[in-house]
């Protein structure tokens, strides 16, 4: 298989370069994901990030592309997503009307065809697009790909193996850059074994509170250190409580960016009521966090 | 970074060593994974731990499960290494005889052996219709040994006319499809763009699957085994069956049902469940489920099945709320107890009434006209 080809200009020499140049872009690395980062590009192997929302899985692939000077073409996953939406379709309308402009012409019929069957009247997908980078190599973001069904999971493992796409009335497209893959998955549902060692695993936990809070920071440069500090310092306690769904790094900022903007200095049981809806997206999420009362979870500076 | 051949080759040993202990330990590093790993490997160097082991660890791993147990295997492996120079530990050959020691136990459970009864009822003569009646309302629990042999026949025969019924329903639904624009364009081109001829797509063939959970435990055994006859008829409607059985734990029986005699995986299973009594852990054996097995049976196309009285020896709470987290994931849940077939009976049990909420269908399963009587609840449409 081809490898992915760097932009002219650009190299990544070690995982070391990887936490620098993401982190100059505004995206907090640790040694590890940026080992798998790194492995990625330089054995042109897909990746697959795995892990609970709101930890930044499809950021990775944003700031890798920017990282990289490249396209990023993204793909989302649904519930019954087919080839037609995820690799090409005809533009059906404008063949329609090219077949009735074309009626008095004296061309034959396998003459009309091959026109309404050219590129002119092809809608690319992500996945046809991926594949075509004039340049470079793009990154494509095949996202939360445990929502498709098992029946595109066997299509993308073909597709991630040949880079080659063929359309029964134009012929066989190849890759001419072999695109860096992102798989990024919530774990609703287990991938096939042969998808998963196809690529390079890794699974995003809640980062520890010296991460988090330089997240914070480094995304919300305006926010006081204390607060700060006490926002990452009660999130990290909530994430203890065994919620139904636990406050991601996204819901971090959310929170940070709210208080912000109501002008709070520092936290205090008033200001998280006002604003508990960043945290927990349930009822009952609310009523736990209520109840392991909040005035404990706050930390007071000093 | 590449490093003198010399110390490659020593790599490569001891990477290939690194990828026989962690197989032994369930990581599957096969011959592939082992290329790649040493490709990691030279690609990051040996000299920091914690990127080494980062690398391999995207190389060799693919679930969270193998991640978890990664760490340990990584450091274990490696200190051992340090301190024999550059030889790994041996995998433990004393864990290894103890795995298959049990799994062989398992085997045994499940059984292979043969069983030679249950011929000498063949000469008997079908009974009338009358008769027939009389069986498909008898409660499974009473059915009294001389006329198990025909209920057996008849469920059967009865059952799979059932799953014949619902694959033809759902074949004739999906003839009506959407019109298909591609195919349509194309042959509407000979005729000056016209669509005449119109294209129908296929509709997509419907994966169904059935999970079915059979309690057990003490009074529950007539009804599981003739469950299990239901699962097993059905395996032509659904394209995939997936059979478990529980009491205070859960164990998977799908094997044995598949590609055997039915009765004699019956005869097995019968005796198997006769040794396990006690109560029933329906939360707990819920939430083992959920936790092994959830993610690769349930999604949107499975019906889920629990056959059960709901008597319940664990925590309510517990069996609430992981129903809920299946409930969640599937098509449709169904609950069968057979005590519904009484006339006094009212779900009252805490077991039961914490269940219900999360239910579909709460059906009785006491005999064979009301297993019969599930197949509208098991039609997609």
């Amino acid at each position: 298989m081809a490898a992915p080809t760097l932009p002219p200009g650009k190299s990544i020499a070690s995982p070391q370069d990887v936490v620098r140049g993401f982190e100059e872009l505004g995206y907090i690395t640790d040694p590890a994901l940026a080992t798998v980062i790194f492995l990625g590009i330089k054995m042109g192997r897909p990746f697959l990030l795995e892990g609970h929302a709101g930890l930044g899985k499809t950021e990775v692939a944003k700031v890798l592309a920017r990282l990289l000077g490249t396209n990023l073409i993204r793909l989302q996953c649904y519930e019954g997503l087919d080839v037609n939406s995820a690799v090409y379709e005809w533009n059906y309308q404008k063949q329609l009307l090219a077949i009735k402009i074309e009626e008095a012409t004296t061309q034959t019929v396998e003459e009309k065809e091959k026109h309404v069957f050219s590129r002119e009247f092809l809608m690319e997908r992500p996945l046809l697009q991926a594949i075509q980078g004039r340049e470079a190599s793009p990154v494509l973001l095949i996202d939360e790909v445990d929502r498709a069904d098992e029946a595109f999971e066997a299509f993308l493992l073909e597709l991630l193996s040949d880079f080659q796409i063929s359309i029964p009335e134009l012929g066989t497209v190849r890759a001419r850059h072999v695109p860096f893959v992102i798989l990024t998955s919530n774990r609703s549902r287990e991938l096939s074994d042969a998808l998963k060692r196809r690529c390079l695993y890794h699974w995003i936990e809640y980062p520890n509170f010296e991460k988090e809070l330089r997240i914070v920071i480094s995304r919300l440069p305006g926010i006081r250190q204390e607060l700060a500090k006490q926002v990452v310092s009660f999130v990290q306690s909530v994430r203890e409580l065994h919620l139904s769904k636990a406050p991601g790094v996204a819901e971090t900022l959310d929170w940070a960016e709210a208080l912000v903007a109501l002008g709070r200095q520092k936290l205090d049981p008033a200001a998280v009521e006002a604003t508990l809806g960043c945290l927990s997206k349930s009822l009952e999420d609310t009523a736990k966090i209520r109840n392991a009362d909040v005035e404990k979870l706050i930390v007071h500076a000093g | 970074m590449f490093m003198p051949d010399e110390i490659g080759d020593q790599l490569a040993e001891v990477i290939v060593e690194f990828c026989r202990f962690v197989r032994a330990s369930g990581i599957p590093a096969g011959v592939k994974e082992s290329v790649a790993a040493l490709e990691a490997a030279r690609a990051v160097g040996v000299a920091d731990k914690q990127t080494l082991k980062a690398a391999l660890r995207a190389v060799l791993c693919s679930s969270k499960e193998e991640w978890d147990l990664f760490d340990d295997l990584f450091w274990l492996f490696w200190r051992a290494a340090d301190r024999e120079g550059g030889q790994g530990r041996k995998p433990g050959q004393k864990e290894r005889a103890l795995e298959t020691q049990s799994a062989k136990a398992l085997l045994g459970l499940m059984g292979s052996n043969r069983s030679a009864s249950g011929e000498e009822d063949r000469g008997r003569a079908v009974a009338g219709a009358s008769a027939n009646e009389r069986l498909r309302k008898t409660d499974f629990s009473e059915v009294p040994q001389s006329d198990l042999h025909d209920l057996e026949k008849l469920a059967l025969q009865l059952l799979r006319r059932m799953s014949e019924r619902l694959s033809r329903r759902l074949k004739i639904v999906q003839l009506r499809g959407q019109v298909d624009l591609r195919r349509t364009i194309r042959r509407s081109i000979g005729r000056g763009g016209d669509p005449i001829d119109l294209a129908f797509k296929g509709k997509k063939l419907q994966q169904d699957r059935l999970v079915v959970l059979l309690d057990i435990s003490g009074s529950m055994n007539a009804y599981s085994l003739f469950l299990v006859r239901f699962a097993f008829a059905l395996q032509k409607y659904f394209q995939r069956v997936d059979t478990f059985v529980f009491s205070t734990q859960l164990s998977e029986i799908t094997g044995t049902l598949r590609g055997r005699q039915l009765r004699e995986a019956l005869k097995e299973l019968g005796d198997q469940a006769q040794g396990w009594s006690g109560g029933t852990k329906i939360g707990e054996c819920l939430r083992e489920f959920n936790q092994k097995y959830g993610r690769k049976l349930l999604n949107r196309d499975t019906l889920f099945m629990i056959l059960s009285d709901g008597w319940d020896t664990g925590e309510p709470e517990v069996l609430a709320s992981e129903l809920a987290a299946i409930r969640r994931r599937v098509r449709k849940l169904v609950w069968l107890n057979p005590l519904l077939g009484l006339q006094e009976y009212e779900p009252i049990t805490r077991g039961m009434s914490a269940a219900l909420p999360h239910v579909d269908v709460f059906a009785p399963a006491h005999n064979l006209e009301s297993l019969l009587q599930l197949e509208r609840h098991l039609a997609r449409v």
